[in-house]
Order: structure tokens, then sequence, then C-alpha cells
């Protein structure tokens, strides 16, 4: 396999870098974990975190409003931000001679952006927002699942219990002052990791990171993530819902408590969601769609997430003509069928994996991203290198005994989406 | 650090040349064209076979046999079940990927260096030698068929969908999409799936491009190998007609009562990937709806909050596809996002972009052109558009050049010839009682209300 150079260094300021020097294309990432995400927001503020993150693109102190996505897009660059339970992140693929470039936008918006911030801003940003809560859940066929399957895994009290987008109301009720809190508790160097990747000279690189972010202060340590984080491994029992939509055919959601990312069970779990749902040869798309036809689609999930508890989702939609009970009783035989899994079904999830995670590194990109991740995650960028044996240490003994555990009806949450006129009339 | 270093952008550091990887095209005794491109540092080689199998060389009777016949590829071959070709397949870590556009049918995996060879003989045996049982055609007709009552229910297909009716006129095969029409794809079956494979797939219709670690000499090997004892010859393909289904601006409105947001599509019929105009066409659309800071964006999204996103987008396809505009508005808003829509057509036509416009949007598209080549199925992708609208073996060679030449007069005139406000079709996917009094005020076109019929009846509920 592989194998990612790497090198590791701590700024004063508690700014944790990772440099990765590859010369074969004139391109270079900058990638910016910050270890904040929806699970440290506040009761009244769901969504916030990602309102937050749109207003990191607004402008700071040195750069004008709209002036950061000017500059990166005519400098030939691409970026984006992104939100998610445990963290959020920002990163620019960028022609390698505007390295520099890159490193001051981010830098200023770390150390320079409340000057920037308005309530004119905000408004527009949170009318942007709930634009695209409409257009990613709202408006969306089966588009609220994840935050309706969040709400069922986890409870009231825990900080995975409500989704990333958040609620209307709670986007509503931000104000000016949930910003400052907001950065001057999360944004902080000692909270954050900057990957950088691609065609750059390494003591270049390290003096202009030195240099725009070296200056900017500490902040202070941050605060726990409000609510009961630890939780029981399995839920206990079976929950269930039914939800009626403007859809054309029924969905089954089915999702399962997992041990959390990097757990040893959790490897496992991924390999299961590649056995019963990546492929063709996966066992849920053999059965369900091949030989029984019920199905017209068939997806598996393991949640990447860290805090008390993950979760395994699969997801299947009925064929015209097939109720969602008929299709989840072959469902489960499947599931249960799990515990005597062949060794070639472990064998073809496990080569899958591999050779995904080889074609995913040949962007900088993705390298830059995944080095931010583990950095943020485990401390420890190697996992670059060293995930890839977590997964191939999984057996066929791992997979029977983590079905048996885990996949039963003690532990699993069933949500039957309908569509709201049955008789299509 | 002084206040001014901080103040100010950094500056570039010096230039770094950026080259296309060299391709090398050769034609086989038998006519199958290989390309081989040697790119990137990874011990991965992408294998992706293009067949002249496109949507557009169905006839409109056989509407969705193109796509029902690529994805019943995986059905089987005369050597192997369904079943077990996806062993062969993924036991090698090798995920099959088949997509079927206007223009082409194609067929892809990626492997590791080590693997080629295996990958080669799987990928040969699909394509040359499918099987097509009657049991697999139905079940992926049957889910095609699903698919199409999906989208009449997911908005922002029916939107595409909608679109697609009022842009091109009865005849045109754009009008409909590659999934067929529900009435003729129900007809459908392995025979027919067999016989399109017969006149359409063959080697004078196919081309194999292996991009990655692999050198040229080897890669004409191998392709030679897999692909050399191949024989047969294209049907001839029907010809195609392209025409205008609108002539003035109107309205159409999908009515989805209770949406709280609107699809809207905005849009005519474009040019064809091969008008010469193309690339000139690339820069303007960057400034009007390609890129975040485009013009529809800034407006409707972050001066007036109206979306999530606006975009526009010329369609490269082999005749002239849509030119459109795309978003989703709040319902409360979406009769001003349409005219601020218009406005900045409008306001593009009559002042023309500015020179900094023009030079940012060259620089932002001969810039992210490496960025989006950094895998070896990327470079696959721009590759087959040589292959499929045949542009000459070095075009992107010198497509940054060419993007870099673009001036002001060409983009006007561009402009002016190949966007015209006064013949858009606008399709609103929506709440109609909501937006059609707001509409009607807009004063741009007719309004006319679609109420769609019913999803095409279900099979009964089976007995439980």
């Amino acid at each position: 396999m592989v194998e990612i150079p790497f090198e590791r260094y701590t700024l004063d300021n508690g700014l944790r870098v990772v440099l990765s020097r590859d010369a074969s294309a004139p391109v270079v990432a900058v990638n910016l974990w910050y270890h904040v995400g929806s699970r440290n927001e506040k009761p009244g503020r769901t969504g916030f975190a990602h309102l937050f993150e749109h207003m990191m693109f607004q402008g700071s102190e040195h750069v004008p409003e709209m002036v950061h996505f000017s500059l990166v897009e005519k400098a030939g660059g691409s970026l984006n931000g992104s939100t998610w339970l445990d963290r959020t992140n920002y990163f620019e693929t960028l022609p390698a001679h505007y390295l520099e470039l890159g490193l001051w936008l981010e830098a200023d918006r770390l150390g320079w952006l409340l000057p920037a911030m308005t309530q004119a801003k905000l408004d527009n940003q949170r009318d942007v927002v709930k634009n695209e809560r409409r257009w990613r859940i709202d408006n969306q066929p089966y588009g609220d699942w994840d935050e309706r399957m969040q709400s069922m895994i986890y409870p009231s009290d825990h900080p995975y219990h409500h989704s990333v987008i958040g609620s209307m109301e709670d986007l509503d009720a931000s104000s000016l002052e949930d910003v400052e809190e907001f950065f001057r508790t999360y944004y902080t160097p000692n909270n954050a990791v900057l990957s950088v990747v691609g065609d750059f000279d390494g003591d270049h690189a390290r003096d202009l990171i030195k240099k725009y972010f070296g200056s900017i202060p500490p902040g202070p340590p941050v605060p726990p993530i409000p609510g009961r984080t630890q939780i029981d491994a399995v839920i206990g029992k079976e929950l269930r819902v039914t939800v009626e939509q403007d859809i054309s055919l029924p969905r089954l959601y089915v999702a399962y408590r997992t041990p959390p990312y990097g757990t040893d069970d959790y490897y496992t779990s991924a390999v299961v969601a590649q056995i019963l749902g990546y492929g063709k040869a996966a066992l849920l798309y053999r059965t369900l769609i091949r030989e029984q036809r019920l199905a017209q689609d068939v997806e598996a999930y393991a949640f990447p997430i860290v805090v008390g508890a993950s979760m395994l989702v699969l997801w299947t939609t009925a064929l015209p003509g097939v109720t969602l009970d008929r299709l989840e009783s072959a469902l489960h035989d499947q599931i249960d069928a799990l515990q005597h899994v062949e060794p070639r079904d472990v064998t073809r999830a496990v080569r899958l994996m591999e050779a995904r995670q080889l074609s995913d590194l040949q962007t900088v990109g993705e390298r830059a991203d995944q080095l931010s991740m583990y950095t943020t995650l485990f401390d420890d960028p190697a996992r670059i290198n060293t995930e890839v044996e977590r997964v191939r240490a999984v057996t066929v003994d791992h997979v029977r005994s983590f079905a048996a555990r885990f996949l039963n009806d003690r532990n699993r949450a069933v949500m039957h989406y309908i569509p709201k006129t049955m008789n299509g009339s | 650090m002084t206040s001014a270093e901080r103040v100010n952008e950094p500056p570039p550091g010096p230039i770094r040349d950026y080259h296309f990887p060299e391709v090398n095209s050769r034609t086989l005794d038998n006519c199958v064209r290989s390309v081989v491109c040697t790119a990137g540092d990874l011990p991965l080689v992408t294998a992706h076979v293009i067949v002249n199998a496109g949507a557009a060389t169905e006839s409109a009777n056989q509407a969705g046999l193109a796509l029902l016949t690529a994805n019943s590829l995986e059905g089987g071959t005369t050597n192997r079940s369904g079943t077990q070709l996806a062993w062969d397949l993924e036991e090698l870590g090798l995920e099959l990927t088949t997509w079927t556009t206007w223009d082409a049918t194609h067929v892809r995996v990626t492997t590791i260096t080590d693997r080629i060879e295996g990958a080669l003989a799987l990928l040969a045996d699909i394509v040359r030698n499918p099987a097509f049982p009657e049991g697999e055609v139905e079940r992926i007709r049957d889910e095609q068929l699903a698919e199409i009552i999906q989208r009449g229910t997911e908005p922002r297909a029916l939107a595409d969908d909608m679109a697609s009716r009022s842009i091109f006129a009865e005849g045109s095969p754009y009008r409909r999409s590659t999934y067929g029409e529900p009435d003729v794809l129900r007809c459908l079956t392995a025979v027919d799936a067999t016989a399109f494979h017969h006149a359409r797939m063959s080697p004078d219709a196919t081309s194999v491009l292996l991009v990655g670690d692999v050198e040229a000499s080897r890669g004409h090997d191998l392709v030679m190998r897999a692909f050399g004892d191949w024989g047969g010859k294209a049907a001839p393909v029907p010809q195609v007609e392209v025409r205008p289904g609108v002539h003035e601006t109107s309205i159409r409105l999908i009515d989805r009562p209770g949406s709280v947001q609107s699809e809207v599509r905005i849009g005519h019929i474009g040019v064809p990937r091969t008008h010469p105009d193309h690339i000139t066409l690339l820069v303007l659309n960057a400034i009007l709806g390609g890129s975040f800071t485009s013009r529809l964006n800034l407006s409707l999204r972050e001066k007036h909050g109206f979306t999530y996103g606006a975009r526009s987008a010329f369609a490269a396809r082999r005749h002239a596809g849509p030119f459109m505009i795309s978003t989703a508005v709040g319902t409360d808003v979406t009769s001003r996002a349409v005219e601020e829509a218009f406005n900045e057509v409008h306001a593009l036509l009559r002042d023309g972009p500015t020179d900094d416009e023009i030079a940012n949007a060259r620089n932002f598209l001969a810039g992210v052109f490496p960025l989006q080549l950094q895998s070896t199925e990327e470079i696959a992708e721009r590759i087959s558009d040589i292959v499929v609208y045949d542009l000459p073996i070095d075009y992107f060679q010198h497509y940054r050049a060419d993007l870099l030449r673009v001036d002001s007069t060409s983009v006007r005139q561009a402009a002016s010839l190949h966007i015209r406000p006064e013949e858009m079709a606008v399709v609103i996917v929506g709440d109609a009682a909501a937006l059609r009094p707001t509409l009607e005020q807009l004063g741009i076109g007719k309004v006319t209300v679609d109420n769609l019929a019913p999803a095409p009846a279900l099979a009964p509920a089976d007995a439980e």
C-alpha cells in the first residue's frame, strides 16, 4: 500500500499543523478542522454551528465582504466548508503559487473575524441557511430521515439528538452576541488543526504559517460538550415510527446504536455496512434486489462519530406493489443471517474499502481532510496510513459477534416512510 | 508582522506550469480505438470504455432502451452469471460503474496496477458478451420504471424533466429523459436489449481508455489482448433533430401543493458541444451563473437571501442541449427571484461583463482545470470528451491557453447570440395557488398551471 509522508508540529498558541508534500501536480490544499460541531450547541440554538460556518465566509477585518470567495475564485481555486456533528471544516484547493493567499485568508478569519460581523450579514446568511434547510430537508422526499433517526437513536439530552441543520425557530433566535460568544469559545488556535498538502517548499510553508497564524493568541480551554455524553451501549428496545410524506414509493430506514468511531467494534460496523449494502455482491443487493425483487435500492452507512455511540443505518426503497412490512421482514432475515456470514463476504468488503481509500488519496484535498480529521479526532495523523490495518483486522468472528450483540430487536429504530395517498388517485 | 502585511492580500508566488498528460491514441484492426494516458503517482489504473450507444441512438419507440441495456450489463455474461460477475469484480476490489448519457454509454473500473489484466478481462467480458438473462432485464426494467415514478415526486428531478419538455419540441429526443417513457419502457424486454447491444455496442463504436500507472505501449497491448479479437459492425445511428419548443417567454407552473420551496428552471435551447463558441461560453457562463461569485448567485443568494444557491449552465451534448438557469427559492419570494434572474440576464446583455469579470472568469476556469484532474477517473472523463465529440487529440494541451485568450468582444458577441431572454421557458415546481398571482403580476409571459397526472398505476399491493 502507499505511504503518505507528513510532518506534524504545534505552534506556541496551540495550533496543530500537518504538512504533507506532493509535487506531482502544481496544486495545494489548505484545510482547517475546528473541533466544534452541532454537538457543542446549547439548548435553543440548534443549527448554530452551521450558521456560524456561513458567517466565516462573510469577510474578516482585512477581507471585505464577498472578497473571500472572489480572491480564491480569481486565483483559480475552489473552496468550501462543512459542518457536522463533531467538527466544522474549511478548505480550499489552489494553484500552488497561491498557497500564501489561502493561509492569509484562513488566518484572518481565525484571528480577526468579529470586527467584520454585522446584523445585515447575519440576517442574510440566516435566510440562506433556512433555504438550505428547505432544499435539503423540508422540500425533499425522505429529506428529514437523519433528523428523525438521530432523535430516536440518541436520548433527548445527548448532543447527537438534534440535527446539524437545526430548527427554523432556533435559527431565528440566533443573534450577533451568539456569533461573538461562539467565536471566542471555539474558534481558537488551540481548538483547530491546519493541514497543508501539495506542491510547496517545507521551509517556506512553515515560515508562512508562523507569519500568519503565529500571532493569534490562544483561547481559553474548550468547555465540555453539553448534555449527557455517556449513554448505554444499546438502546434496550425497539423504537418505531411511521411517517406520511409526499413520496411515490415507500422507504424503510433501520438504524442501530453502535460503538463510537475509533473503537475496534466501530471498524467491524464499517465492514458490516460494506457487506450489507455496498456493491452488487453485497448481501442485501443479492437478496432483496436480485433474488427476491422486493427493493429498488439499498444503502448502508456507519457514521464515523465519536461521542458516546455511533449509529449504523440501512435504508431500502420498496418496488411498486411491495409493502414495507414484507420488505422489513426480509431485511431482518438477512441481518440475522449475518451471524453466519461467510469469510468471502468479509474479504470482499475489505478489498473494496482498501481500493476506495487508495483511490480517495489521489487528491490533495482529500489527503488534507483526512490528516486534519485524524489529528482532530485521535491526535494521530499517521492514521491516514494505518487506518486500513484496522479494517483488515476485522474477521468473520468479529462480524458474527457484532451482529449478535448490536443488530437485534433490542437495539434498533425502524422508520417507515409511506406515501400520503396510497391509492394514487 | 507589520500591519501592511496583514492588511493586504499577499501576492502570488512564481507560477508553476501545468501540462495535461499526453494522450496516445491508436485504432486497432477491428476499429476499437485504444487511448492511453500515463498519469498520477499512485499504483492505480482507470479502465474506461466508451460506446457510441447513448440515448440519442435509440428511437422514440424504444425510449429508455439505451439506459436499460447499459444497466443490464450487470446481469451477467455468456461466461458468468450476474451474481458471479459481481463477486469476480468485487473480490478484486473493483467497483463497476456504468452510466449512459445522450451521447454515449460508459463502463468503468479503477484497479490497482497489479490487477489490471484481470480487470480488463472482466471489463471486456461485460461489454462484449452480455447474456441479458430475461429475469435480470425485467428486474432492471422494473427498477428503471420505479425510478421514473420517483422522479415524479422529487422536486428537483421533476423540474429538470419538465423543463426539457418545455424547451424542446415534439420529436426532439432531448424532450424526454434518458430514463425513457413508462409506456414504452414497460414493453421492453431482454430481446430488445440483446438487439440494441448487437446493433450499437460493436468494436467500431467502442473506445477503451487506460489512464494512470501504465505506459502507452503496454497499455495498447493490454487493450489489444482484451478487445482485439472482437468482431462486428454497428448499424447506422438514427438522425437526431433538435428543435425549440418555445418561441416566447412563458411560465409553466407544476403544482406541488404545500411546497415550502419552489424549484425554478429558466432556459432555452443552447449550442452543441462542438460549437466554436464553446470555450467563450464557459467564460460567459462563469460570469452569469457558473461560479460562486457569479452574478446570479451573488444576487439571489448573497444579496437577497432567496436561495441556498443559483447557477446556470450550457449542457454539453452532440446536438444543441439546454441552456438553463437553476435555483430553489422560498415560496414567498419566488416571483421576486424570477424577476431578479431576468434582471441579471438583461443587465449582462445590455452592459456586457466588465473587463475584470472576464479576466477573473478566465483565471478561475484556467486555474481550477488542473484541480479537477487529480484522479485517474477525472482525467479519463476529460479524455472521454475527446472521444465522444471527436475533438483533436491535443485538445486539452492547449485548453488553458484557449480559455485565457477569450476577450471582451467575443464574450459580448456570444452573449447576444446564445442567451435570448425573450424566448426563455420558465418552469416552476411549487405551490401553484400561492405562486400564481404574483407570477402573473410579473408580466413576463403567460402563466399556465399543470396538475400532474397521478403516478402511473402501481401494481396491486401484495397480500399479507
